[in-house]
């Protein structure tokens, strides 16, 4: 049925390896090659994140951004990284040099863990859980308390001020997350990602389940921004007055990491925006309309993906670049008086919704 | 492969929480329950349970530790260490943990257990239908008493911060 | 399952449906209107006293996670006139200015912990169990700070929250211990499992035992009674040793009886040991006190070892005589805590030596007091006399000469002890005795509940004979 089937790709890889290696060995040579994909995927979703951002940044405010280095600019985060690389790793006085050093692993280990259950396209995932959206939320859930760690262990009262700021909401902004997540399972039936992205085979959900399918696709773009510490609800490392927030201490290949963390958890909101509720690597399909859907089904399945991810990091970019920045106070006020009852509310509603046969 | 990664994770949990009691350092001490909480999720994943791992690490890893950790980041300093323990009290702790591990060891050891062989993976959809059964091995009872603990919980929680 | 099932859940319905009313009317209410709470809370909870007395229907729910039974209909409505005294007790305390900002609070977390009681002793499986311990225990460490700003009221909460969770992992992890025997959390299936010879069996359970005692504060689970019973506001110290204490007992004997009734013979061994080491300790500890309410605490802690001499028996007289003489003990110790919680709000003075000359100044609040602890003693004109009258029958029956005989020397320990307020209130002289004061309505309508009860219940013989009919041996 569809032209891109990766899983036959994956087995065939599979079983060349094991025709020559034990299982054990094979599962451990298996465990090494995908774990080397990711790290390339990392540095490759990285660099241009950074690059993207620095772009529509420089749109937004009627500026060129980098223009210098290559082609528009094109090398600076390249030549940016090896700075970054060269840089002096300083070790602070009366810090927790464990806790310091643990923190930013932690948070990049929690968006490793996530980013394996996202499926890229079809056959093409790491993990495929029956309980995909849960372990999600699930493994996203541990990073912030690489944030707290890091604001804590580095003594600095901006710090800890930013790691607590950052705790406060990312806890509060998990719930809406999950439950405007919890919104389109109610709908698909199943918290599969594979199973989620076929049954979107007739329309994406955000079609299919149209009002209730929307406010869900609404809230989470706001939630997920404010959960990855993304403007307008940075406060954790509100330059304005906390210098950088949890991050302030931390310098060179350290701090690229929280950088690259940052970055990669926009990437992995994004994606599971996209898988969700726009079809993931499924291709626009519209019912009666056969040839359309021919050729809709000719464009890869991973053009779709990036492309329907790249669309969703752009208006995170925009909110970004284009509101002020919350006080705290208004942040919490938002998510525990607004959000989350209008989800409860909205989940019931696609329950409703569901039971009737009123989606598509 | 299973046998190796089970060891794993039982070397990992047994070493962070002895690490974890020992600790001098409140913060430390919490971070090495988040790797023991960690490798108990490694466990569920190892018996193929992905609803309870995905729900051990939700609520214990990113929910309950995250809320210790928060809570030390609002009363607990940097410079502040532990005392040392006295060696009295320490060699008395060690010979009581023994004893009690000794005694549980040799029970659980010389236990023969039923092994059940493929067993299937369940499904998270049986969890769902457990959770609202109200028959035999239904649960909606507890779960329903449950959400009243926490309510209890939280009002308590308001009570005890209420300013005068 | 109907409508009408729902009626063999009527305690916990009802109690869960006042906390919600009192949750919304705080919310409604202005805040210098809040008076209006305690009598809403106390009419609701009267009401739901009397449709408890409602003819009992037998039965389980939820697939026989939830019994119900004669017997337990019974055992709940003694925790409901329990409460209801308390309630009319702490009326005037919950008023005062400092406290009437958490005055619904109070009240819903008392109406849940209460429902988790319910849950508990109704309880037909494990989980249940658990569940209903926790919801009965963990709020109830946030009433014991109520009173924030006194360090010792704040120290007591953060003691009974963590011997509580300490012993909720001893208690979870022998329940997983014969989960794992038995494959089974449910009581009727674990029934026909149980036997000597399976060691982790033994283990879990002898866990389980001591997860309870913990509850019932049993000797050597007892370290932290006395600071948390001297640390919470009277009324809920009054909650803890009768309530909280009577609920436990009543689903170990319940759990002992109908579940692990096969491994008899290894949990009485367990109880002889238990029971001579609570009753003397807490005998001699009580003998060093002062403060009265350390001093009740340990009082309470050796009637908890004579309650488990009726365990001990393992028949149909043991568990009548253990729910008798439970009724008894709230009436007798919620009178004389009511005395010492009319003489604590008014004066201030909560030590036994404050209390020289009392009856010179207060009559009759000291007559009270006299009784109430000639009840707690066990001296005849009273109920508590027949309450362990019955207790020491139903263990002699069994042949526990030495326990009996055990029990009976501390008892006259414990007589030196109960005398000595009464011998200060009528004998002693002060310099400067507490003065004379009218007590409150509902303080006094409490008083007169436990008085009439304390007296009848010893005279009328039907109370007894009713219990027995519903009470089954092993």
């Amino acid at each position: 049925m569809f032209l891109y089937d990766f899983s036959e790709l994956t087995s065939s890889i599979h079983n060349s390896i094991s025709s020559v290696m034990s299982p054990l060995a094979t599962t451990v040579v298996e465990m090494v090659i995908a774990g080397i994909v990711f790290l390339l995927f990392y540095a490759l979703v990285g660099l241009i994140l950074v690059y993207a951002e620095r772009k529509i940044c420089a749109f937004f405010q009627c500026r060129l951004g980098p223009m210098r280095v290559g082609k528009w600019g094109l090398m600076q985060t390249i030549a940016d990284f090896i700075k970054l690389l060269m840089k002096e790793l300083i070790m602070i006085k009366n810090a927790d040099k464990l806790l310091f050093n643990l923190a930013p692993f932690i948070v990049i280990i929690a968006s490793f863990l996530a980013i394996g259950a996202i499926p890229f396209a079809k056959g093409l995932h790491a993990l495929d859980f029956d309980i995909g959206v849960l372990y999600v939320m699930a493994v996203s859930s541990i990073g912030v308390l690489g944030i707290l760690l890091a604001g804590w262990s580095s003594n600095n009262k901006y710090s800890l001020i930013g790691a607590m700021r950052s705790g406060a909401q990312v806890v509060s902004y998990e719930l809406s997350v999950g439950l405007s997540l919890m919104t389109i399972v109610v709908l698909a039936g199943t918290m599969q990602f594979s199973e989620i992205v076929e049954a979107q085979n007739t329309g994406w959900f955000i079609f299919k389940g149209h009002i209730p399918a929307l406010i869900a696709f609404v809230i989470f773009i706001i939630s997920s921004t404010a959960e990855t510490n993304r403007g307008p609800f940075d406060l954790a490392e509100a330059e304005s007055e906390l210098t950088a927030g949890f991050h302030t201490e931390y310098s060179g290949i350290k701090f690229a990491l929280f950088f690259l963390g940052e970055y990669m958890n926009m990437f992995i909101v994004a994606s599971i925006a996209a898988t969700v509720f726009l079809g993931g690597w499924m291709p626009l399909h519209i019912v009666g309309l056969d040839s359309f859907n021919m050729i809709m089904d000719y464009i890869p399945p991973f053009i779709w993906f990036i492309s329907k991810t790249a669309i969703i990091i752009f208006i995170m970019m925009w909110i970004k670049w284009t509101f002020p920045r919350l006080r705290i106070d208004q942040l919490l006020t938002l998510e525990w008086k607004y959000l989350l009852p209008i989800n409860l509310v909205n989940i019931t509603l696609m329950a409703l919704c569901v039971l009737n046969q009123w989606h598509f | 492969m299973n046998i190796i990664i089970f060891y794993i994770l039982a070397a990992v949990i047994l070493i962070f929480s002895v690490l974890s009691v020992t600790s001098r350092r409140i913060l430390r001490a919490a971070t090495y329950l988040l790797f023991v909480l960690i490798a108990t999720a490694g466990f569920y994943f190892l018996m193929e349970v992905n609803f309870l791992a995905s729900v051990q690490l939700m609520l214990y890893a990113g929910g309950i530790t995250v809320l210790i950790v928060f809570s030390i980041l609002l009363t607990s300093n940097i410079d502040h260490k532990f005392e040392k323990s006295e060696i009295k009290k320490n060699i008395f702790s060690v010979l009581l943990v023994a004893l009690g591990a000794g005694v549980s060891l040799s029970v659980l050891l010389n236990k023969t257990f039923n092994v059940k062989s493929n067993t299937e993976p369940v499904h998270v959809k049986k969890f769902g239908y457990a959770l609202l059964n109200y028959g035999e091995n239904g649960f909606v009872l507890p779960f329903e008493v449950i959400s009243l603990l926490l309510l209890a919980a939280m009002i308590a929680a308001i009570m005890i911060a209420k300013k005068r | 399952m109907s409508i009408q099932s729902f009626l063999l859940m009527r305690h916990e319905l009802m109690l869960i449906i006042i906390a919600l009313i009192v949750l919304i009317a705080e919310i409604f209410t202005p805040d210098h209107k809040k008076g209006i709470i305690t009598p809403l809370a106390i009419i609701l909870f009267s009401i739901s006293l009397i449709v408890g007395f409602l003819p009992a229907i037998e039965g389980n729910l939820f697939g026989g996670m939830y019994n119900t039974s004669s017997l337990i209909v019974l055992m709940k409505n003694i925790l409901n006139i329990g409460v209801f005294i308390i309630l009319l007790q702490s009326n005037k305390w919950i008023n005062l200015l400092d406290n009437r900002i958490k005055i619904s609070e109070f009240y819903i977390l008392l109406f849940i912990t209460l429902t988790g009681m319910f849950y508990m002793i109704s309880s037909g499986d494990f989980l249940m169990f658990y569940i209903g311990l926790e919801t009965a225990t963990i709020p109830i460490a946030a009433l014991v700070a109520f009173d924030r700003y006194n360090n010792k009221s704040a120290e007591g909460g953060i003691k009974l929250i963590l011997s509580s969770a300490l012993s909720s992992g001893i208690l979870l992890f022998g329940i997983s211990l014969i989960f794992g025997t038995t494959g089974s959390i449910y009581f009727k299936d674990v029934v026909g499992m149980v036997s000597a010879n399976d060691s982790m069996m033994i283990l879990g359970f002898i866990f389980f035992i001591s997860g309870i005692s913990f509850k019932i504060s049993l000797v050597p689970f007892h370290l932290w009674a006395a600071d948390v019973y001297e640390g919470a506001p009277v009324s809920i110290t009054s909650y803890l040793s009768v309530i909280s204490k009577g609920a436990a007992v009543f689903i170990f004997m319940i759990v002992l009886y109908s579940v692990f009734n096969s491994i008899s013979d290894i949990w009485k061994n367990l109880i002889y040991v238990i029971a001579i080491a609570t009753i003397t300790i807490g005998n001699l500890f009580a003998l060093r006190q002062d403060n009265f309410k350390r001093y009740l605490a340990f009082s309470s802690i050796a009637q908890a070892g004579f309650i488990l001499l009726g365990l001990i028996s393992g028949t149909e007289l043991g568990m009548a005589s253990v729910v008798y003489y439970v009724l008894v003990y709230v009436f007798s110790n919620l009178a004389a805590f009511g005395v010492v919680s009319i003489i604590s709000f008014q004066t201030g003075k909560e030590n036994i030596s404050d209390y020289n000359g009392l009856y010179k100044t207060n009559p009759k609040l000291s007559l009270a007091l006299t009784l109430s602890l000639f009840s707690l003693a066990g001296i005849p004109p009273v109920a508590g006399f027949f309450g362990k009258f019955f207790l020491f029958t139903a263990a002699a029956e069994k042949g526990y000469y030495i326990l009996v005989l055990i029990a009976l020397l501390n008892t006259i320990i414990s007589l030196y002890y109960y005398l000595m307020p009464i011998k200060a209130m009528f004998i002693n002289k002060s310099d400067n005795p507490i003065q004379t004061f009218k007590t409150d309505i509902t303080s006094k309508i409490a008083l007169a509940i436990c008085l009439v009860g304390m007296v009848l219940v010893g005279f009328s013989s039907t109370f007894f004979e009713t219990i027995l009919k519903y009470c089954f041996g092993i």
